[in-house]
């Protein structure tokens, strides 16, 4: 290898060949074109679909409802398939948060410039999706107003949480995974609702606008600590994402139950998580940089780069089905042979090769350079990557527990209405939070694309002195 | 009673250029708004290393050890269970608890140190007195100092932005204590 000065941006340098920023413009007009959808009224499309996520968010409330009212036996669960819907929800949810604290934390202390147009997006999204997850483990303890019996505090029970079972680490998991992204997000967001409120037309914008930002005055001081205290989140937040997913995991590969108990769990969610992730961001993102007019901060490149991740991730998806079936042989053991076999001809067989399609095969297109900037081809992939992650949670918690050791106890599952409910309803949700999110915050991060937009320049600035050498 | 004087630039190296030239004037204690953080800004200005990594680590290793400890003492001492005649107390169940609390300790400690650091919230402070320190935050680079008399030496600050190049000047009063 040669040597090469870090400080010298190479020749081939990525900042020019695959441009993060399409267009010149001043860091006025990036405040102003960027905060254009934040300060306009809401057009009819936004209210149309907020209506729509309303409506799915009234029957969240309704399913939700009937869940406390009934209890659990308003669900589809039953003996032996008690996780069901629930379980799976919560582990699909909670995977989808991943791909936002990838993108904002992880690239960030790799140093990939491209998320930075995106990392916003991506961050709110994981807000909304770990509330949407947090809700059904909640729910399934049967009295979610007994919740805090998981939390060890001095009671006059004199009773303490078992702290040997993977469920109470889920609770440390998943409240640590939802506060440290709120702090990342909020943390990264108080620049930019300085410029919103520095920005605002009416005297109520900026009135809300600076208390939200609680008076940024980007001074060099705090930019300084900002910069310090942002990387060090992003720090932490590298290895919490590891751990939630994998303690999420180990809800099942402690258990000793056939399909469950196997170890190669932990590596096997985290990709999948990052999988399902990163295809809602492509699903939600293509849409909204049109109508946002994005284009010109989240271009091309930053798709193409996306579609590779999905295909990475994709194979390492590939890998855990490879491994399980692997493990299955390997074992010796009849029961584990069994639920993988009957996984392919059972009655849940149409998942199983619903989920080989959508997980394994789509993403296989994105081998071509074209289609991974052909935006159509790629949402299509990208919602159809969401459909076979969902089956994979479902088939995972489902399957194996609908066929364990004794024959006769085995029971097929099927959802209710309020099964149904939960789920679209948390889609609705997720939905809706998402829609006043764009509202009501800057969704690409100005203050990194100004600082981009200087890094872009030196690049270019160097390629002209080498006399543009390719 | 003593000033902000605020001087804005149009660019960020005219802003370094100026903060330059005000610490060769002797004037120490200076400050600079910027729309996105400019590493030649801190130099310019002689920023020291921050003392958050510190910070975060006492309070990540502090968290965890709780978490371990509470673990411990609620099911080993406290309360001893036994779930299939396993260890009452056993190192890998301990950590993931105490992994997940460190980081939430640390965390947080990030959090409250920034803006403990900040002052924040503080909403009103006086350089947002000036109606065109709004561009601060949109494609302004300021440079402020901080003139202890009323007199001669705001008009010289003032004489020496305009020199420097700023392409608008603000006087703002500051609060007690800043």
């Amino acid at each position: 290898m040669s040597q090469v000065d870090p400080q010298v941006p190479a020749p081939g340098d990525a900042l020019v060949t695959h441009p993060l920023l399409t267009g010149r413009h001043s860091d006025a007009e990036y405040s102003e074109s960027l905060l254009a959808y934040v300060h306009a009224p809401p057009t009819r499309a936004w209210w149309m679909l907020l209506g729509v996520g309303l409506t799915g968010t009234a029957l969240l409330a309704v399913a939700v409802g009937v869940t406390l009212w009934v209890g659990v036996g308003a669900w589809g669960n039953n003996i032996p398939v008690a996780w069901a819907y629930g379980i799976t929800n919560f582990v699909w949810w909670i995977g989808i948060g991943h791909a936002g604290t990838l993108i904002s934390a992880i690239l960030l202390l790799f140093q990939e410039r491209w998320r930075s147009s995106i990392n916003r997006f991506a961050e709110a999204m994981t807000l909304f999706a770990v509330t949407c997850a947090g809700l059904f483990p909640l729910l399934h303890l049967g009295r979610p107003w007994k919740f805090y019996w998981l939390i060890p505090y001095p009671s006059t029970l004199r009773a303490w949480p078992q702290f040997r079972s993977p469920l109470t680490w889920d609770i440390a998991a998943v409240g640590t995974y939802l506060t440290v992204s709120l702090l990342f997000w909020y943390l990264g967001l108080i620049p930019d609702l300085a410029t919103a409120r520095d920005t605002a037309r009416t005297h109520r914008a900026r009135f809300w606008y600076g208390l939200a930002s609680l008076g940024w005055r980007g001074s060099a001081r705090h930019w300084r600590q900002w910069r310090t205290g942002y990387l060090l989140l992003a720090g932490l937040a590298t290895p919490l994402v590891v751990s939630v997913h994998t303690l999420v995991s180990f809800d099942f590969a402690v258990a000793q139950l056939p399909g469950w108990h196997t170890t190669v769990f932990p590596p096997y969610f985290v990709g999948g998580a990052v999988f399902s992730g990163f295809a809602l961001v492509l699903t939600l993102l293509i849409p909204a940089r049109k109508a946002l007019g994005l284009e010109q901060v989240v271009t091309l490149a930053h798709l193409d780069n996306m579609a590779r991740v999905l295909l990475v991730t994709g194979w390492v998806v590939a890998y855990g089905y490879i491994q399980e079936h692997f493990f299955a042989w390997f074992s010796g053991n009849p029961y584990e042979q069994h639920v993988t076999w009957a996984q392919h001809v059972g009655p849940y067989a149409p998942l199983f090769w619903l989920q080989i399609f959508c997980n394994v095969l789509v993403p296989q297109l994105f081998w071509v350079a074209r289609l991974r900037t052909n935006t159509a081809v790629l949402w299509g992939a990208s919602l159809l990557v969401n459909v076979g992650m969902w089956t994979e949670r479902f088939l995972i918690v489902v399957s194996p527990l609908s066929m364990d050791f004794l024959p006769s106890a085995w029971a097929a599952y099927r959802p209710t209405w309020v099964d149904w409910s939960l789920l679209v309803g948390t889609m609705c949700f997720f939905g809706t939070a998402f829609l006043l999110f764009l509202k009501f915050v800057p969704a690409v991060s100005m203050s990194e694309v100004k600082e981009l937009r200087r890094e872009v320049d030196e690049s270019e600035r160097f390629r002209e002195e080498l006399g543009g050498a390719p | 009673m003593s000033h902000w004087v605020l001087g804005e630039f149009g660019s960020d190296l005219a802003l370094v250029e100026a903060l330059r030239v005000l610490r060769a004037q002797g004037y120490q204690r200076l400050d600079a708004h910027t729309p996105f953080p400019v590493d030649a800004v801190f130099e310019a200005l002689s920023l020291g290393r921050s003392r958050l990594p510190l910070l975060a680590l006492v309070a990540g290793l502090g968290g965890a050890g709780f978490a371990y400890l509470t673990q411990w003492f609620t099911n080993a001492v406290d309360f001893p269970l036994d779930v299939g005649g396993r260890p009452l107390h056993s190192a890998p169940t301990s950590l993931p608890i105490a992994f997940e609390l460190g980081v939430l300790s640390a965390a947080l400690m990030i959090f409250g140190a920034l803006m403990v650091l900040f002052g924040f919230p503080h909403v009103t402070h006086p350089v947002f007195d000036a109606e065109a320190f709004r561009s601060a935050s949109v494609d302004g680079f300021w440079a402020s100092v901080l003139v202890e008399d009323a007199g001669d030496g705001l008009a010289h600050v003032e004489k020496l932005l305009r020199d420097a190049g700023a392409r608008r000047v603000a006087v703002v009063v500051a609060e007690a204590g800043t």
